[in-house]
């Protein structure tokens, strides 16, 4: 993949802020119409880099290009090619639904019958049809949320950045917003999607993870758990685990024990130790009631293994 | 029309059009703007009024002749002043003490008589003096009473009362000495200080607050498209409100506008510019509605009231707080505005006060924009 159809290209993309360097010589391509997904803890630097990227904040060094302009030297061109969902997703709530995009719109040099128009297609597409006229604030979160969307979609821009457009919807509304954004993409529309939510993720092509200000791991997920998470994953119930886990680290066959939920993952050698073994060894380590099942890695499972703690632990820091 | 422009003036109507819609949707914008004024001036306009009538006056009449009666009919009949009682000469200590009478009129046994013989008659009013203010109107309406009525007597006696004294002074631009002529220019200043300052400040510190600055970072649309499109609307309100005190000040307190009604809104509309520059300055430094407001409120009702000249004659200042006042915007707007509805003054005379209106304005909004540009790295 290379430059001519890629809509994001970031090169060693850096942001300090005094002596704190938020960003860190992050570099990625992500070609046209792809699901992007930007994961990492809070303070690991995603916003930043948004923010770099929809031409808000300028890069300390290193250069970014978003639909073929330059960041730093165009982030007006910037930011007339893209659509921006942040975080808290800032509608008008004293405004009715439909003259938020309305506005919007406007704000984006839409006007007359096209924006109209524009306008009654955007809430058909997000399912907000028949309530153009209702108060912004009197909407439940879902549906803002997808008055957000609908909002940054509107001006039909070739990239859309969405930063946690999930924070605090719930599930279902969550996974309507997935099937979005899934048809968004294959429109051709770029997303580029940051998220705490590591199950949502799987609706991206693509990952990006992101400790510390450095992109440390980038792929599909199947190909990150494949590299992160390798061998066979056995998720074990039972009471008494945390103590009788010991007995299983270093031995032959073991790739990891991470405590999970009330459970444990561990992460054995394809062939190498059966389900059985397991439950044996705990058992015989101390643990009552051991079940044991065989389960896929998960993105939490990639996550605990390049951080090396869990997501959400870590996101619960800072706020 | 390049395409440039038709797209800034696009986004700046985008901008417009969307706060003129959270104006409709908020009451409390339009009540401060509008009914606050109003409710104001009508408070301020017949309360805190500093004409004096119906003075409470007390008559010891110890002639008790054609001509004491006369006399004492000449003051209660004016109807500013009131009789309350009857009394001794030697009561009027009692009575100001008990803040029974503001006045005692005391005419001695004989006046009616030195009156005959045409020699002067002596009649003595004894006046409350706790309260400067009221003591001197006090004073300055029994005089023109009394003069009125020497001038009777002189008159009827056929020239053998002593001539009486003219002592004429006059009051120009406000004859009748009427608070509300003096009261309106300041309070519409203060009004449309408190108005225009607050309801940028807020409107932008909302942005802030919600989010949606970022948002609007994030678009097209530049900061002083943003700026501009914010200040448009309450621009507009702003002159509307000058109207309406004006209107209400020459429909129901008689304030006379003897000037240009340009020059009226010349004045004005600098005014508002310089205010709605101090709101955004505000909200850009302040950044939530609580501290834009408490900030809002204090740098501006303060001085447009205590520092304007509105209430106080900015002479009688002390020098430091004179000094002080020269940076009230306030103040030029109420001498501006008081020079044309009451003297009529024309660009010769007010075009100090435009200048410094002029000045005001554009240093803040300087400020206040790149305040603006800097807080968004």
């Amino acid at each position: 993949m290379s430059g001519a159809d890629a809509s994001i290209v970031a090169d060693g993309l850096t942001r300090r802020f005094g002596k704190f360097t938020a960003v860190d010589g992050v570099s990625f391509e992500v070609p046209r119409g792809e699901i992007f997904g930007y994961l990492g803890a809070n303070g690991a630097g995603k916003s930043t880099t948004i923010r770099m990227l929809t031409g808000l904040l300028a890069p300390t060094s290193g250069a970014a290009s978003v639909a073929g302009h330059d960041v730093g030297r165009d982030p007006d061109a910037v930011k007339r090619t893209i659509g921006y969902m942040s975080q808290k997703f800032s509608l008008y709530l004293d405004l009715p639904v439909r003259e938020n995009l309305l506005f919007f719109g406007g704000a984006y040099g839409m006007q007359g019958e096209d924006l109209r128009a524009r306008a009654d297609e955007v809430l058909a597409l997000t399912e907000l049809g028949d309530l153009g006229g209702a108060v912004t604030g009197a909407l439940p979160g879902g549906v803002r949320q997808r008055l957000a969307l609908a909002c940054a979609i509107l001006h039909r821009p070739e990239v859309v950045f969405l930063d946690e457009p999930t924070a605090g919807v719930d599930p279902v509304a969550r996974r309507g917003f997935w099937r979005l954004i899934r048809a968004l993409a294959s429109e051709g529309t770029t997303v580029f999607v940051t998220t705490h939510y590591l199950d949502e993720a799987e609706n991206c092509r693509r990952i990006g993870l992101m400790v510390d200000g450095r992109l440390v791991a980038l792929d599909t997920p199947a190909a990150l758990k494949a590299t992160w998470v390798p061998g066979k994953v056995l998720l074990a119930r039972g009471r008494g685990l945390l103590a009788a886990s010991r007995s299983l680290r270093g031995r032959p066959g073991v790739l990891g024990v991470e405590p999970f939920g009330a459970g444990l993952h561990v992460r054995v050698e394809e062939g190498a130790l059966e389900a059985g073994e397991v439950a044996r060894a705990l058992a015989a380590a101390g643990a009552a009631d051991v079940q044991i099942e065989e389960g896929a890695p998960s993105l939490e499972d990639v996550f605990l293994a390049v951080v090396g703690q869990p997501v959400t632990a870590q996101a619960g820091a800072t706020p | 029309m390049t395409e440039r422009l038709r797209r800034f003036l696009l986004r700046v109507a985008a901008m417009s059009g969307k706060e003129v819609l959270h104006i409709q949707r908020d009451p409390r914008t339009l009540y401060l703007a509008l009914v606050m004024p109003v409710l104001l001036l009508l408070l301020f306009g017949y309360g805190v009024s500093f004409d004096l009538d119906r003075i409470s006056l007390a008559i010891s009449d110890g002639d008790r002749s054609s001509a004491s009666r006369a006399l004492a009919g000449a003051f209660t009949r004016s109807r500013e002043f009131v009789t309350v009682a009857e009394v001794g000469p030697d009561d009027a200590e009692r009575l100001f003490r008990r803040g029974a009478a503001q006045a005692v009129l005391v005419m001695r046994p004989g006046y009616g008589k030195d009156l005959g013989r045409g020699e002067p008659g002596r009649a003595e009013l004894l006046v409350d003096g706790a309260d400067a203010t009221t003591a001197n109107q006090i004073l300055q309406k029994a005089e023109a009473i009394a003069r009125a009525e020497s001038l009777r007597l002189a008159a009827l006696l056929g020239g053998m009362a002593a001539p009486p004294i003219e002592v004429r002074t006059w009051t120009r631009y406000n004859p009748a000495a009427r608070s509300a002529i003096f009261l309106v220019p300041g309070l519409a200043a203060y009004l449309l200080a408190i108005g225009a300052v607050l309801l940028t400040a807020l409107t932008i510190a909302g942005e802030w607050e919600r989010g949606s600055m970022e948002q609007l970072f994030a678009s097209p649309v530049g900061r002083f498209e943003i700026i501009l499109g914010k200040l448009l609307p309450y621009l507009g309100l702003g002159m509307l409100q000058l109207l309406l005190v004006l209107a209400v000040g020459a429909s129901v307190f008689d304030v006379p506008i003897r000037g240009s009604v340009t020059l009226l809104f010349a004045l004005g509309l600098l005014f508002l510019i310089g205010m709605l520059g101090q709101g955004l300055l505000i909200s850009v430094l302040a950044k939530n509605q609580l501290v834009a407001t408490q900030a809002g409120v204090l740098s501006s009702l303060l001085p447009s009231l205590l520092l304007s000249g509105a209430l106080f004659p900015i002479e009688n200042m002390p020098r430091p707080l004179q000094a002080l006042a020269r940076l009230v915007p306030a103040r030029y707007l109420v001498h501006g505005l008081r020079g044309v509805l009451l003297k009529g003054s024309g660009l010769g005379l007010l075009g100090p006060d435009l200048v410094a209106l002029a000045l005001f304005a554009v240093a803040i909004l300087a400020l206040a924009t790149a305040r603006f540009q800097r807080r968004v790295a």
